[in-house]
């Protein structure tokens, strides 16, 4: 960054008369899940993993609040034996009240309706693929 | 944090949403949050605008600042100052930070200096706390003609006159790679407007010139074609001019981004959908996607 202290004010250094008695309190808000919000009432999530095409009836996997990876590696929860697919692709897992997929470093990507991301938050209907498997997401 | 492998820059979407933040389930896939864009490489966040996206982002770093070998230098760029580029800063975590530095850069040609603009959204009147709360290191600095450049990063920026009360427009080049930040202009003034006018042939060569052969271009495209021609003047452009200007300029990978208030999912996948043959056929050698809320690439 080239120097211009002139044109750069610190703004902790300005005073502000005005606000000297609401200096206590803080401006922001907390993350509240809906866990924290209802206490002790369990809400059960329910989202689904769809595998198009891969058997007559496409097998479904419900999703938790526990993490689960998709390769083709013998101890992936959800396996894809196929050449296309890294031992560990991506993982879907459960955060601030969201489903997320990420990818795992995998060789040939993981996408998200046409898009290849390295994270994605995940809504209905998204059409996930993973070395030419099809993955539907529903909640 | 970085990505597992990563090499390339991330650049994660928080607010893809243009004028007022719209919650709701109708628009839930491409998020009712204002604008607020990332990008991570090393260690080092750049944040393009501070709409209401940006308190998703200050709480998913929130745990990383207090770790010592994080990187806890942050960089905001403005595009201007409008609500929706704004609205977010008093809610963004790190500035509560007292190990924080927060840089915010902003647009010189103003009538109020930036920081007295900022200052005035945490008026009490308007806000509970004034913005003395703050206390990460905050560093308002209204950015010069000279090339800013930091860590790994050289930002180019250039301003752009059609819009309200103006905007810039930012080129971030890192790791041999080009990203450019360019929402809140009216390009079809330029593009579509007189055309015998020296003035506009000017912006248009300088636009075309700023974002060629970007690797992304997250760009404002608010408004439909018909949407348009009832607001002429809003600041704000059209999706097929955005569409047909990028891909003159062969943009490799454009994010429409800004969407309109009225946009719901259900409306962009059904544009998508009607739009979709001559997105493919006519763009061929660019990527084309909505910015989506809570999706992070590599570029």
């Amino acid at each position: 960054m080239t120097k211009d202290e002139d044109k750069t004010i610190h703004w902790n250094k300005v005073s502000d008369q005005s606000s000297s008695d609401e200096e206590s309190e803080q401006g922001n808000t907390a993350q509240l899940s809906r866990k924290k919000l209802f206490g002790e009432i369990p809400i059960r999530q329910q989202a689904f993993l769809e595998i198009v095409g891969r058997s007559e009836d496409n097998e479904v996997i419900e999703l938790g609040e526990q993490e689960i990876i998709i390769g083709r590696g013998p101890d992936c929860r959800l396996r894809l034996p196929s050449e296309t697919v890294s031992r560990k692709h991506a993982r879907i897992f459960f955060r601030n009240d969201e489903y997320y997929i990420e990818d795992l470093g995998s060789t040939n990507g993981t996408y998200v309706n046409d898009i290849r991301v390295v994270k994605c938050a995940l809504r209905k209907n998204d059409l996930i693929y993973i070395g030419g498997v099809k993955i539907l997401f529903n909640e | 944090m970085p990505h597992i492998g990563q090499v390339n820059p991330l650049v994660t979407f928080w607010g893809t949403r243009g004028s007022i933040s719209t919650p709701g389930r109708t628009t839930e896939r491409y998020g009712g949050n204002t604008s607020c864009v990332t990008i991570l490489y090393k260690n080092t966040h750049i944040i393009l605008d501070a709409g209401t996206g940006i308190r998703n982002f200050g709480l998913d770093i929130r745990d990383e600042l207090g770790r010592p070998e994080s990187q806890q230098s942050l960089h905001l760029f403005l595009s201007h100052t409008h609500w929706d580029h704004i609205q977010g800063l008093p809610f963004f975590q790190p500035a509560y930070n007292k190990d924080a530095i927060i840089t915010i850069y902003g647009s010189p040609y103003k009538e109020k200096f930036l920081a007295s603009v900022l200052k005035g959204q945490m008026d009490k009147e308007y806000f509970p706390v004034s913005m003395t709360v703050f206390s990460a290191d905050i560093r308002i600095r209204e950015i010069s003609e000279e090339t800013i450049r930091f860590d790994d990063f050289t930002m180019l920026w250039q301003e752009q006159v059609h819009h309200p009360g103006g905007s810039v427009r930012y080129g971030l080049q890192i790791n041999g790679k080009k990203i450019i930040y360019a929402t809140d202009v009216e390009l079809d003034r330029i593009f579509q407007g007189n055309s015998s006018n020296d003035e506009e042939k000017a912006l248009a060569r300088q636009y075309l010139e700023f974002v060629h052969n970007a690797d992304l271009l997250i760009a404002d495209g608010q408004f439909t074609e018909e949407e348009y021609s009832s607001k002429v003047g809003w600041g704000h452009t059209s999706i097929p001019l955005l569409l047909d200007v990028a891909y003159e300029a062969q943009v490799k990978q454009l994010a429409i981004f800004h969407h309109d208030p009225q946009h719901s999912d259900k409306f962009l996948d059904e544009f998508w959908m009607a739009n979709r043959s001559r997105f493919h056929s006519t763009y061929e050698k660019m990527d084309i996607f909505w910015a989506r809320e809570g999706l992070t690439l590599e570029i």
